[in-house]
């Protein structure tokens, strides 16, 4: 799905939400955007804070609109520059990706897949990320496009 | 090129090259020597400098690598640099004789709240991580286009942007908090305060209507008040203005005052 959507698909023992949508600026933007920690609260509505530098093998905090009083203490795992971003804990592991076509458009994906032994037990209370992982994705894109417009 | 045409050249821009560094750096000292070893380093390279920018682009270019360099070993200053020095001034007389000798004085000693704006606007931008700073004077200051300042600090063009934007959002973000001139909740009222100790006879209100960002406050949006605030300092040379030798020396406070805060 291109078009800001969110899906999730429900599995016994995990859950997994995505959103995808198209964002006319360069991916060098996004890509700033998704990496530079103190800047999301600023553009994002779905972050309160994010502590930490966003950087492969460091652990960051980050606190979510969805639940304010917990800080979710998690480490990067992967940073692929420009293309992939991934970051997670026990509990899950989210992955943003960016596809640039080359003619001005970058496709950006993020999905998060939770789950274990354990989490029969708990699933029905995490509350679903859908709206969440729609305000971000099109609150990225109004950022990133708003910057790539700037006048010369 | 030959050096002469280089020189003349040098010497048309001189004036713009050290106001920018004064402002990125907070410092006359250091604005000045950069100037001077800018004309170096370009003098001694001027074979290779083949016109793919401008003359003017290729200067700032080595201003702002050596500028970098200095500035990149220096801690960033704080929002609420106002505040901080503020107290330092008020526990400091000797800081306000040397002021009120200067408001005697010198013929540069006027105090304008337009300067203040300005020097204010200055202090503030050095909060801001060093790329959005360079950015913001670069663009909306000294008027290069968003590609040669690419090419100024070696970055790409969305980058610049980036810095721009980021840059900017944050500057309205602190005015709009901080500045009385422009926001009811402002907490900041240094010109009004200023402005009573050195012009004790002027009427504040009627010297703030001739500032078209103050008589726009109400009425206009924040980025344009953002536009009109740095219409302001680019309408003010930091050097030769009547107040330069009074907002020079309160920088010099102030840069004095960062250096051991932060």
């Amino acid at each position: 799905m291109q078009n800001g959507k969110a899906t999730t698909e429900k599995k016994t023992f995990s859950r997994e939400t995505s959103v995808s949508i198209d964002i006319q600026s360069d991916p060098a933007i996004i890509w700033k955007l998704l990496t530079t920690a103190q800047e999301y609260p600023r553009w994002n509505p779905t972050v309160i804070s994010i502590y930490g530098e966003i950087a492969k093998g460091n652990k960051i905090k980050l606190k979510s609109a969805l639940d304010p009083k917990r800080v979710f203490k998690l480490q990067v795992k992967e940073m692929d520059d420009g293309k992939k971003l991934v970051w997670g804990d026990g509990m899950g592991t989210r992955v943003y990706a960016l596809n640039g076509n080359g003619r001005g458009i970058t496709n950006f994906a993020v999905s998060e897949k939770i789950g274990g032994l354990m989490f029969p037990l708990f699933a029905s209370q995490i509350p679903s990320f859908d709206s969440s992982f729609e305000q971000f994705a099109l609150a990225l894109k109004k950022e990133a496009e708003s910057i790539q417009s700037l006048s010369k | 090129m030959t050096l002469e045409l280089f020189n003349n050249e040098f010497h048309v821009i001189t004036g713009q090259l050290k106001s920018y560094l004064l402002r990125i750096t907070a410092s006359v000292p250091d604005a000045e020597d950069i100037v001077h070893d800018t004309y170096v380093k370009a003098a001694s390279k001027l074979d290779g400098f083949r016109g793919e920018s401008s003359l003017k682009t290729w200067i700032f270019t080595i201003a702002s690598n050596i500028a970098k360099d200095n500035l990149r070993a220096q801690k960033r200053w704080v929002e609420n640099v106002s505040d901080i020095c503020r107290e330092e001034a008020m526990s400091n007389p000797a800081f306000f004789g040397e002021a009120m000798h200067i408001r005697a004085t010198s013929p540069h000693g006027a105090f304008e709240i337009r300067e203040h704006i300005t020097f204010c606007f200055t202090c503030i931008s050095k909060s801001l991580p060093l790329e959005q700073q360079l950015c913001i004077f670069l663009k909306e200051v000294y008027e290069f286009k968003i590609g040669e300042i690419a090419v100024i600090l070696n970055t790409t063009e969305a980058m610049v942007k980036y810095y721009l934007h980021t840059g900017r959002a944050k500057m309205i973000h602190i005015f709009d908090g901080r500045c009385s001139l422009i926001s009811k909740e402002g907490i900041c009222h240094q010109c009004s305060e200023l402005n009573g100790i050195f012009n004790p006879e002027q009427k504040f209100q009627e010297e703030l209507v001739k500032i078209e960002m103050a008589r726009a406050a109400e009425s206009a949006d924040k980025e344009t008040l953002l536009d009109l605030r740095m219409k302001i300092v680019q309408e003010i040379d930091p050097f030769e203005s009547g107040a330069s030798e009074l907002q020079l020396h309160h920088l010099e406070h102030n840069r004095n005052v960062m250096e051991k805060y932060v």
